[in-house]
């Protein structure tokens, strides 16, 4: 027995043994692998089979997700459109208000100023008291009607006084609503006070004094308030 | 003494074959091509030994070359959509009938010349008998 026949035997044990393992690896393979199944289908369409199946999968999990997210923003929108829309509703009338959009009614003074046979009133009386209603916390103002806003311009063209571009005539009917104390007190006092210190000059003015003021809504047919140049700044 | 390194071979193989974990369906086919390589590899080694030209290094070398050559040959099969596989089982498989067919002339050329010489020295036997009992 030499030594060229020990290496040739073992070589071929070991080749014997490499077919054998693979070929029973396979026996098992095939065994456990469900051919009844599979068996009708060729490998070429298993696998289109799968990769369709795979990719209705992946776009069905992405429109879950996607639904998901939704449906979790609507919920939240949900929770906060109440609050929101309470919120809102406030802060619209509040702006309304402000910007005298609405009709309010209030306590308030009632000025009156006329022309007389020696003085007339100029639009200048007419700023300098809006100033000072302003002052004493007027929180709406109007002239004749003609609701005071903040794009109001009081001026004079040609000898008559404009009030929202429209024209106004004496005698003038100041209606104010605020604070009642404080409008008339700071109109009425003595020598430095509106009322003293015109009708001194010499020009009609008479206040009093009324519970319930309406003062009707800005209602123009020049749009003052709309806004062609200027807009929001986006942050 | 290769006839029992062949047997323990086989029984080690097996019980390997059998404990290792399965493999997966889709590599199957390769294997199977290998298989059939080695098969015939096998058979062609038993043909060559029965002729008394075989050569270990060409049986190890075709044993294993021949096993991943048809595994490559199938993997190309695959990327090219062509069943390159039927074209070496084909081969493969002819061969083994070809290696089969020329094991089995053997024995039985084997089988029948022993018949003959068997027949051939019963003849002589008897002829030398029969010499003898005319010289007495």
């Amino acid at each position: 027995m030499n030594k060229e026949k020990i290496v040739m035997a073992v070589t071929i044990g070991l080749v014997c043994m490499v077919l054998m393992t693979v070929m029973f690896a396979q026996f098992r393979t095939v065994e456990q692998t469900d051919i009844t199944g599979i068996e009708t289908a060729r490998e070429e369409e298993l696998r289109t089979m799968i990769s369709s199946w795979k990719t209705k999968y992946e776009e069905t999990s992405t429109q879950l997700e996607e639904t998901t997210q939704k449906i979790n923003e609507y919920n939240e929108k949900a929770a906060s459109t109440e609050e929101t829309s309470v919120l809102l509703d406030g802060e619209l009338q509040q702006t309304s208000m402000l910007v005298g959009k609405t009709d309010v009614t209030g306590e308030g003074v009632i000025i009156t100023l006329s022309n007389n046979e020696d003085k007339e009133i100029e639009y200048t009386d007419l700023l300098s008291l809006l100033n000072e209603l302003r002052l004493a916390g007027a929180e709406a103002i109007s002239i004749n009607d003609k609701r005071i806003v903040n794009m109001t311009e009081i001026v004079e063209v040609n000898g008559t006084i404009l009030i929202n571009e429209e024209r106004v005539t004496s005698p003038y009917t100041v209606k104010v609503i605020g604070n009642q104390t404080y409008l008339s007190s700071a109109l009425s006092l003595k020598s430095s006070g509106f009322i003293d210190k015109y009708t001194n000059l010499g020009k009609t003015i008479k206040m009093t004094l009324e519970k319930n003021i309406k003062i009707l809504a800005y209602d123009s047919g020049n749009n003052l308030m709309e806004f062609k140049y200027a807009e929001e700044v986006q942050e | 003494m290769i006839l029992i390194a062949i047997m323990i071979g086989c029984i080690l193989g097996a019980i390997i074959g059998v404990n290792i974990p399965t493999i997966p369906y889709t590599y199957s086919g390769y294997l199977a091509i290998a298989i059939i390589a080695a098969l015939d590899s096998v058979f062609g080694g038993i043909t060559s030994t029965l002729k008394r030209n075989f050569d270990m290094k060409i049986f190890i070398s075709g044993f294993f070359v021949n096993a991943i050559l048809a595994m490559a040959l199938t993997y190309l099969g695959a990327k090219l959509n062509v069943d390159i596989y039927l074209a070496a089982v084909i081969v493969f498989v002819g061969r083994m009938f070809n290696n089969l067919g020329t094991i089995r002339r053997y024995y039985v050329e084997k089988i029948t010349n022993r018949k003959i010489i068997a027949r051939a020295e019963a003849t002589i036997k008897q002829a030398n008998e029969e010499s003898k009992n005319k010289e007495n």
